[in-house]
């Protein structure tokens, strides 16, 4: 009794993160930008393998296994994070744009070109000056 | 009843992950090839603990461990390779 119980839980936990990570699949085929992609990535991946883990450790109920297992979604929830914040920032540095009609403008390496085009101007002023 | 959730799990996770291999194939920059390689390591984590209980050999997860170290380590040499054109 006890222990169809705990399976019953266990494939309920299953399916919740089946169904969190095939979100994050087809938000990764639908959505049309790479921030936009990178959001789904980050959070249905994370939330989906943490439901998952938790279900195995019902499964397993050994106190060695659940240790390891835990070790593994605690990497899982910190290396997630870090990935989707160097991804974001080397999009932004190398200027991907973004999708159409959106709220913000990719503004970093077209304000770098025009600082450099008026550091430009300004030392051809001063040559013509001198 | 719970062997056969889980072979269906599995099953699932595969169709999942050849789904993300076509972002993988189609993606307009590296960065989105990035993107859908991680999601394709997760499923393959999942699908590893699942087979080591359904195999109840243990020593699978071991294997697990070390293969989200390794591909957090990988990225990271394709993002700084990326970012500063050399890695080391």
């Amino acid at each position: 009794m006890n222990k169809m119980v705990l399976q019953y839980t266990a494939v309920f936990f299953l399916f919740g993160g089946f169904f969190f990570l095939l979100v994050g699949v087809v938000g990764l085929l639908r959505l049309p930008d790479l921030y936009t992609r990178m959001h789904a990535m980050g959070k249905c991946d994370t939330l989906g393998a943490g439901l998952m883990l938790i279900a195995l450790m019902l499964l397993i109920g050994d106190v060695t296994n659940i240790t390891k297992l835990f070790l593994i979604g605690v990497m899982i929830a910190t290396i997630n994070p870090i990935i989707t914040h160097l991804i974001a920032k080397i999009a932004y540095n190398r200027g991907t744009p973004m999708a159409e009609g959106s709220f913000l403008i990719n503004d970093y390496v077209a304000a770098q070109r025009r600082r450099r085009r008026s550091m430009v101007q300004e030392v051809k002023k001063g040559d013509d000056s001198s | 009843m719970i062997t056969t959730v889980l072979y269906s799990m599995v099953v699932g996770l595969v169709i999942i992950s050849l789904v993300a291999i076509l972002r993988a194939y189609s993606g307009p920059s590296a960065l989105d090839r990035v993107v859908a390689m991680n999601v394709i390591t997760t499923n393959v984590v999942m699908i590893i603990l699942i087979f080591a209980y359904i195999d109840r050999s243990y020593y699978y997860i071991d294997v697990a461990f070390v293969f989200v170290i390794g591909a957090f380590i990988a990225t990271l040499c394709i993002l700084k390779l990326l970012r500063e054109g050399h890695i080391i």
